[in-house]
C-alpha cells in the first residue's frame, strides 16, 4: 500500500518534471524559429542591398562611359568633372560591395576580376580623354569602338549580372533552408505543446487525486482520533474498575487473613502458657520419683514444645507484617490524591532533617541540590522520597563514609528527582525485582519485609510517574523518580 | 453491676476461636456474667429482639459485636439496635473486630456504637485488650430495657 503510493508519487513528480522540460523545449523552439525568420529577412535585405550596390556600380559605369563619350564629342570641362567624380566614386562603391559579400569567396573572386576590369577600362577611358585633350577635335571611331573596350564592358556587365544571379540563387537556397527550419521548429513546438498539454492535464489530475486523497486521509484521521479518544476513555474506565477490584480484593484478602491469624497466635500463646504448669509437673514428679519421667517426655516439654511454639510465633508474626503491608498498599491505593504545589526543596530538607540523628551516628553526608517545584500529592511524594532516602541510609557500604545526594531537574514537562548514594549497590539482575512486593536484593542484613520499594512504585504509578534504578554492585545506586509537572486532579474512584 | 438483674453478655462472633479467646480473657478479668455466643447474625438478631430471655424482653445486656459475619454485616445489626424506636437503642454495643479501617470506625460510631476495639493480632496485646475490656465491663452501668417496648 505504502510502496505503491510511493511509486505513484514518484511517477507524478516525474510527469511534472517532464512537463516543465517540454515547456522549456517548446519555448526554445519558438525562440529559435523566430530568430530564424529574422535571419531570413536580414538575408533578403542583404541580397537586395548587394543587388542595389551592383546596380549603382553599373550606373556609375554608365555615367563614366557617357561622360567620356560626351567629352569626345565636345570638349567641355563639365564632362571631365562628371568623369572625375564618377571615377572617384567607383572605388567607394567597390569597397562597399566587397564588405557586403566578404563571406562569399566565389563572389569575392568575381569582384576582384570586376575590379581589374574596371581599372583596365578606366585606364582605357582616361587614355582616350588624354588623347582628345592633346590631339585636336577629331574623334577616332576606333577609340569608341575599340575591340578591347567593348570586350571589357561586356565582361563587366556579365560579371555584374553573374553576381546578382549568385545573390538571387543564394537567396532562394536560403529561403528553402529557412522554410524547412521553420517547419521543423513548428513541428517541435507543436509536439512540445501537445506533450505539455498532456502533462498539464496529468498534473491537474494527479493534484486533484492527491488533494482528494489528502481530504480522505484527513477525515479518516479525524475519525480515528475520535475513536481513539473514546477507546482511551473506555479503557481508562475499565482500568479504574479493574484497579478498584484489585484494591478491594487485596483489602478483603488481607482483612480476612488476619482473622485466623488471631486464632493461631492466640492459641499458640495459650499453648505456651500451659508449658509452665507442665514443667512444674515434671519438676515435681522428678523430685518424687525420677523413674516415671523418661528423657523423651522431658525433651518434649522442655525442648520440642518451646521450639515449635517459637517457630509458629515468628512465622505468624511475619505473616502479620506481610498482611499489614498488603493492607497498607491497598489502603494507599484507595486514598484520593490531592494535588497541590509542593516546595520540593523544603520537603527534601524535612526528610533529611528527620534522618539527621541516625545519619550523624553513621557519618553520612547529605547533599540536597535544588529540585523544581511540582504539583502533585504531597503525602505520596513525601513517602516516596523519604523511602528512597531511608533506603540509601540503610544500604551503605560500611567501609566508606556514606554520601547521599538528592537532586532534580525538569525534562520534557516532567520533573526528574534523583536519589543517589555511594552504598553497596544493587545487582543489575535485581533492578526489576526490588520493586516487587516482598522481594529484596543483596545480603539480608537489614530489617525489612521488601515492602518499601513496592510501595514506592505503586505510589509513583498512581502519581502518573515512573521509577527506575541505576546501579552496579558496590558502586552505589541512583533511583530516578520521574513525575508529571502537574498532576491532574482526579475524580474519586470509589471502591 | 448494681442492677437487680444480672447483665447478660451477648457475643456475636463468627469465629469460634476468637470467641473462645475473648471468653477466656474476659473470665480472666474476673467477669462472671453469662456469655451468650452466636456465630450468625440472623440467630443473634432473633435472640436480641424476640427471644423471651433476650435483652429486648428481659433484662439488661451488653453486646460484643463482630462486623464480619457470614450471613450479614455487623453494621446492619448495629443499625437496627440503634434505631430511634428500637428497644435496644440504649444497650451498650462494643464493636470488636479485625478491621482498623478509618472509614469503618467512623461509620460505627456514627451509627451509635459505644466502643470500637480492633482485635490485635499480637496475642499479648489481644489478651490485654480483652482483659481491660472485661474490667471495663465490670464497672459500667447498663440501662434496663424500656418498659412496654414492643
Amino acid at each position: 500500500m505504502q510502496r505503491t503510493q510511493r511509486r505513484v508519487n514518484r511517477a507524478i513528480f516525474f510527469g511534472v518534471a517532464v512537463g516543465f522540460l517540454m515547456l522549456a523545449l517548446a519555448a526554445t523552439a519558438v525562440v529559435w524559429a523566430f530568430q530564424r525568420t529574422q535571419d531570413y529577412s536580414e538575408r533578403v535585405s542583404h541580397t537586395l542591398e548587394v543587388e542595389a550596390a551592383l546596380a549603382e556600380l553599373e550606373a556609375l559605369h554608365e555615367r563614366l562611359e557617357a561622360a567620356r563619350r560626351g567629352y569626345l564629342v565636345e570638349v567641355d570641362p563639365r564632362f571631365t568633372e562628371t568623369f572625375d567624380s564618377a571615377i572617384a566614386a567607383m572605388p567607394v562603391q567597390l569597397d562597399r560591395i566587397h564588405d557586403l559579400i566578404s563571406d562569399n569567396p566565389g563572389q569575392l573572386e568575381r569582384l576582384s576580376e570586376l575590379r581589374d576590369l574596371i581599372d583596365r577600362h578606366q585606364a582605357l577611358l582616361r587614355d582616350s580623354i588624354t588623347e582628345k585633350t592633346a590631339g585636336g577635335t577629331s574623334i577616332s571611331a576606333a577609340t569608341i569602338l575599340d575591340e578591347e573596350d567593348i570586350a571589357i564592358v561586356e565582361r563587366i556587365r556579365a560579371l555584374s549580372q553573374e553576381m546578382t544571379a549568385e545573390e538571387r540563387r543564394l537567396l532562394v537556397l536560403r529561403e528553402a533552408d529557412e522554410r524547412q527550419g521553420i517547419l521543423v521548429s513548428t513541428v517541435v513546438a507543436t509536439l512540445a505543446g501537445i506533450v505539455f498539454l498532456l502533462v498539464a492535464a496529468g498534473t491537474i489530475w494527479a493534484t486533484q487525486r492527491t488533494l482528494r486523497a489528502l481530504a480522505e486521509t484527513h477525515r479518516e484521521l479525524h475519525r480515528l482520533n475520535e475513536d481513539l479518544e473514546s477507546a482511551v476513555e473506555e479503557r481508562t474506565a475499565e482500568l479504574q474498575r479493574a484497579n478498584a477490584e484489585i484494591q478491594r480484593f487485596a483489602y478483603i484478602v488481607s482483612h480476612d487473613l488476619r482473622s485466623p491469624l488471631v486464632n493461631v497466635m492466640g492459641f499458640t500463646a495459650e499453648l505456651n502458657a500451659s508449658i509452665k504448669p507442665l514443667n512444674d509437673l515434671i519438676d515435681a514428679v522428678e523430685e518424687k520419683d525420677p523413674e516415671i519421667i523418661d528423657d523423651e517426655i522431658r525433651f518434649a516439654v522442655r525442648e520440642d514444645l518451646p521450639e515449635a511454639i517459637g517457630f509458629i510465633r515468628s512465622s505468624t508474626e511475619k505473616m502479620d507484617r506481610l498482611i499489614n503491608a498488603i493492607l497498607r498498599l491497598s489502603r494507599e491505593g484507595r486514598r484520593v490524591l490531592a494535588p497541590e504545589a509542593i516546595d520540593m526543596n523544603a520537603l527534601v530538607e524535612g526528610i533529611i532533617d528527620s534522618l539527621r540523628h541516625r545519619a550523624d551516628e553513621l557519618g553520612i553526608t547529605f547533599t540536597a541540590e535544588p529540585v523544581p517545584t511540582l504539583v502533585s500529592d504531597k503525602l505520596a511524594v513525601e513517602q516516596i522520597i523519604s523511602n528512597l532516602v531511608e533506603n540509601a541510609t540503610k544500604y551503605l557500604k560500611p567501609d566508606r563514609p556514606g554520601r547521599i545526594t538528592v537532586r532534580g531537574h525538569k525534562q520534557h514537562g516532567r520533573v526528574v528527582i534523583e536519589v543517589e548514594d555511594n552504598g553497596r549497590g544493587i545487582d543489575p539482575r535485581d533492578h526489576e525485582r526490588i520493586f516487587d512486593l516482598f522481594r529484596r536484593s543483596g545480603s539480608q542484613d537489614q530489617p525489612g519485609e521488601g515492602i518499601g520499594l513496592a510501595h514506592v512504585r505503586a505510589l509513583a504509578y498512581r502519581l502518573g510517574g515512573t521509577i527506575t534504578c541505576e546501579s552496579a554492585l558496590n558502586e552505589g545506586a541512583t533511583f530516578r523518580l520521574s513525575l508529571p509537572m502537574a498532576l491532574a486532579p482526579q475524580q474519586d474512584v470509589k471502591t | 453491676m448494681t442492677s437487680h438483674q444480672t447483665v447478660n453478655i451477648v457475643m456475636i462472633e463468627d469465629d469460634e476461636g476468637h470467641a473462645r479467646l475473648i471468653e477466656k480473657n474476659i473470665r480472666r478479668a474476673g467477669v462472671n456474667n453469662a456469655i451468650k455466643h452466636f456465630v450468625e447474625g440472623t440467630a443473634a438478631v432473633d435472640y436480641l429482639f424476640n427471644a423471651a430471655d433476650g435483652p429486648a424482653k428481659n433484662g439488661p445486656a451488653l453486646v460484643l459485636l463482630d462486623l464480619n459475619l457470614p450471613d450479614m454485616s455487623g453494621i446492619d445489626i448495629l443499625q437496627r439496635m440503634k434505631e430511634s424506636d428500637s428497644p435496644l437503642r440504649r444497650t451498650p454495643v462494643v464493636v470488636l473486630t479485625t478491621t482498623d479501617d478509618k472509614v469503618e470506625i467512623e461509620r460505627c460510631y456514627d451509627l451509635g456504637a459505644n466502643v470500637y476495639i480492633t482485635k490485635p493480632v499480637n496475642y499479648e496485646t489481644f489478651a490485654q485488650a480483652i482483659r481491660q475490656l472485661g474490667l471495663f465491663l465490670s464497672v459500667i452501668q447498663v440501662p434496663e430495657p424500656e418498659d412496654g417496648a414492643n
